[in-house]
């Protein structure tokens, strides 16, 4: 029973919604909207759960003196100016974008740099023309690496134009190869979570 | 221990030194290389140029703080040229730091043009609910959208009456770092309400649009720090895009040189097996 | 001479009006052509063809399309047009009656009805097949035949497994695809009692990891072992996300992690730092974008489609594993469409590509 209703959620609306998506007619369009509107009202209440889920971890390290407990009180130190300062001053208070363009920009900002290094190190690592197909790779690779930057239009006027081609047609054709099989794979995956036949997700692996 | 087999054991720790210093000695020794403008950026440069005055253009800033470095050089330069071509923005974000930081550049670059909020430009703030979303904007504007970003009334504004459907838009103009984005825009918008809609997008994406450009769902492309240089190039502004074109030529290079190098160590490591 | 010339503007604007095709009766579309240029246009409207007409609205000279949608469905009106350049203001014919209608199938959406009839024909067809006839054949996927023997090693060692399950919510497919093979995984930690972490981006998936866990540790006779606060929400904010996700990898040293979902620019920033940990990593995700890096950075990697297909091949129940006999039977028949589009835009024969026209 437990598996069973939440299958004939799923069976219903995911169908519903399906078969609207072919019916014009207001009474069809209005209820999937309403359908979508649930959805987006589910969304902004599990934003609490996550805030209490991460509130009730933090506090327990504190609490228990568990090691490294000193970034929690941080963090939740942090998580309550922000909401203070969203709550009483909106969005826009000084207070607000004081810490947002002063901490959560430039440390996400720094999060997302590393990756110029882990590029690097990586390169150095795994590119390497261990078959022939890897080879070609790596030449593609160069000439795409080389033929982006302002160098590579000064060492051959060429170059940006041969990207390009790389781009449009080798690179293209295998995306769109890789696409159809994904689109392809989630269809087939949503008839079966639709028809109750995957439903591991939920937790009920195996009756 | 010869040097191969020394280089072959080399610590990450010099690969990530040698990358620093190829960032910051070009920011601080500028060599001011030119930059070429490529087919997808023309395109973005020319869909604008090509829409009459007083349209509409639907910028979206799907990006938050750690994609910043790359899109918002961008989202400067093409809010520069809707102003400068007496173009409409109308603006959101389907990422709540994205629409601050949007924020921050359309009210700068608006006060240089002389613009009117409400008038000009008007910002709706962030919009969630992804792809959702977009399928109820879609189908009904005002439905979705009776506020902006300051909560004030949208029909209180010459501009947000003026805006009722998707047809009332010219182009849609994304920003985007990832989902709900680009490809968010293409799927629910283009395909179901036929915007055009021009993208920019961080370096990483940019490959996989060449598949919407070529089929034309997606009009133009400014694809990472390079695109937003060649979109500043073309409207005539020395910005941050520019400016990092240096460190990026001299990254790319080094990149080059390690993949070299550790291939030079593989066939090194074949023959003496 | 006059009249001439006014006969002449009159049929200058050819004006049309008619129900709006694929809507909810709501709207009726007028539009027009003219031979010469005008600055504006105004449309009028009444019930009767010789009764007076009200203007519902004004567009400017560039546009030759007006959809009304003040209307009652069913009522019968009747249009005209004014149009205006300078002081010289020419009127169109009237029009009507039209009436709009409730329409209750899309046609402009057949062709896509079509296919995706088409596409689950052939899934259940070999679903059906499948428990007939039992087992079928599937390739080997070494990246899942893979798993079992990371979990293992991290048991040997001691050491908890990390899965992360993407940053996307559960309304993302990939994070479904995610949950399921996390609860394979819980399964067999659970089995070997080995701790599993799941930090999530997003409190929806949380909350059904948690479930997925707990389910999985219950059926393989092991309660006890499930720690509800290993499956912990983060924050939503991809990049601290990571920083996190690092953190736990740099002090916790998993000796087995796991990247199964929806993944961005975090792919490489996650692999890199798991492989300076010295962790065995085994990934999967749908984004082209990102394979490139785990490809070159992780041990194992599921391609795309394989993500989808992870649950059914782990499972190898013969339901599951027959509808990725139908999938494969739908890639035929997509290929064969795309020939035939090929071909069609090659000998400019439209009708076939307009057929797959989804705009509205």
């Amino acid at each position: 029973m437990k598996t069973i209703i939440p299958l004939i959620i799923v069976f219903a609306c995911g169908f519903y919604m399906l078969i609207t998506f072919f019916i014009p007619a207001r009474f069809a369009q209005a209820s999937s909207q309403t359908l979508q509107n649930w959805y987006l009202g589910v969304i902004a209440f599990f934003v609490f759960i996550g805030i209490f889920n991460l509130i009730r971890i933090n506090v327990d390290k504190i609490q228990r003196r568990l090691r490294d407990w000193q970034y929690s009180f941080i963090l939740l130190f942090f998580l309550g100016v922000m909401l203070g300062a969203g709550f009483i001053g909106g969005r826009d208070s000084r207070i607000f974008l004081y810490f947002f363009e002063n901490f959560q920009v430039p440390l996400g900002a720094t999060m997302f740099s590393l990756l110029a290094f882990f590029v690097a190190s990586a390169s150095f690592r795994a590119f390497r023309a261990k078959t022939p197909e890897a080879t070609l790779l790596l030449i593609a690779a160069v000439v795409v690496m080389i033929g982006r930057i302002p160098i590579g239009y000064l060492i051959w006027h060429g170059f940006p134009d041969l990207v390009e081609w790389i781009m449009q047609v080798p690179n293209t054709a295998a995306k769109r190869g890789i696409l159809f099989g994904i689109d392809l794979g989630l269809i087939s995956m949503a008839l079966r979570v639709l028809l109750g036949i995957e439903r591991s997700y939920m937790g009920g692996a195996r009756e | 221990m010869n040097l191969i087999e020394r280089l072959s054991k080399l610590d990450r720790r010099i690969i990530f030194l040698l990358v620093a210093l190829a960032v910051i000695i070009p920011m601080l020794v500028p060599l001011n290389l030119p930059v070429d403008i490529t087919k997808p950026v023309k395109n973005v440069y020319q869909k604008i140029e090509s829409l009459p005055e007083g349209s509409v253009v639907l910028i979206s800033t799907d990006y938050d703080p750690g994609s910043e470095a790359e899109l918002y050089p961008a989202t400067e330069a093409v809010i520069e040229h809707c102003f400068h071509k007496n173009l409409k923005i109308y603006m959101m974000g389907l990422w709540p730091a994205g629409s601050e930081l949007g924020n921050v550049a359309l009210n700068q670059i608006a006060q240089i043009y002389n613009k009117k909020y409400g008038e000009d430009y008007i910002n709706v703030g962030y919009r969630p609910g992804g792809a959702i979303m977009l399928l109820s904007l879609g189908r009904n504007f005002a439905d979705v959208i009776k506020v902006d970003y300051q909560g004030v009334p949208i029909d209180s504004f010459p501009l947000g009456k003026k805006v009722k459907s998707a047809k009332d838009l010219g182009l849609v103009m994304t920003f985007s770092a990832g989902d709900p984005g680009i490809l968010h825009w293409i799927i629910y918008f283009h395909a179901r309400y036929g915007i055009p809609i021009c993208g920019a997008t961080t370096a990483i994406m940019a490959p996989q649009q060449y598949a919407y450009l070529s089929s034309g769902q997606l009009v133009g492309l400014l694809g990472g720090l390079k695109g937003a240089a060649e979109y500043e190039t073309l409207v005539n502004k020395k910005g941050r895009g520019l400016r990092g074109m240096d460190a990026q030529s001299i990254v790319h290079l080094l990149l080059v040189g390690f993949i070299v190098l550790g291939n030079v160590i593989l066939v090194y490591q074949r023959r003496k097996k | 001479m006059f009249l001439l010339l006014f006969i002449i503007n009159i049929y200058a604007i050819d004006l049309r009006a008619f129900d709006t095709p694929n809507d909810d009766g709501s709207g009726i579309t007028i539009n027009w052509q003219t031979y010469q240029n005008y600055q504006t246009f105004a449309i009028y409207r009444s019930t009767e063809p010789s009764g007076i007409f009200e203007k519902i609205g004004e567009v400017e000279g560039s546009e030759n399309r007006f959809l009304d949608t003040n209307i009652k469905t069913g009522q019968e009106y009747y249009y005209k047009l004014n149009a205006r350049q300078d002081t010289l203001i020419d009127s169109s014919r009237v029009v009507g009656p039209i009436k709009s209608q409730v329409q209750y199938f899309n046609t402009a959406r057949l062709p896509m009805a079509i296919c995706i009839i088409i596409l689950f024909a052939a899934i259940l067809f070999y679903i059906s097949q499948a428990k007939k006839r039992g087992r079928l054949f599937i390739r080997k996927i070494p990246a899942l035949n893979a798993v079992e023997e990371a979990i293992g090693r991290a048991t040997e060692m001691g050491k908890p497994v990390l899965y992360v399950p993407g940053i996307m919510d559960i309304d993302d497919p990939q994070t479904i695809a995610s949950m399921s093979i996390l609860s394979r995984v819980a399964e067999k930690t659970a089995e070997y009692g080995t701790p599993l972490y799941v930090p999530t981006s997003r409190s929806m998936a949380m909350t059904m990891a948690q479930q997925v866990v707990k389910e999985a540790a219950t059926r393989v006779g092991r309660p006890d072992w499930y720690n509800i606060d290993n499956i912990r929400y983060i924050t939503d904010d991809q990049f601290a996300y990571v920083s996190a996700v690092d953190g736990i990898m740099v002090r916790e040293k998993p000796a087995t992690n796991l990247y199964l979902g929806t993944f961005y620019a975090e792919s490489l920033i996650l692999a890199e730092t798991g492989h300076s940990t010295g962790a065995i990593q085994i990934a999967g995700t749908a984004m082209p974008d990102q394979l490139p890096f785990f490809v070159a950075a992780c041990d194992y990697t599921l391609l795309g489609e394989e993500l989808y297909a992870a649950s059914a091949y782990l499972s190898q129940e013969p339901v599951q594993l027959g509808s990725l006999k139908g999938q494969d039977l739908g890639k035929l028949i997509f290929i064969g469409v795309i020939i035939i589009g090929v071909l069609c835009q090659i000998f400019s024969y439209q009708f076939f590509i307009n057929l797959f026209n989804t705009i509205e």
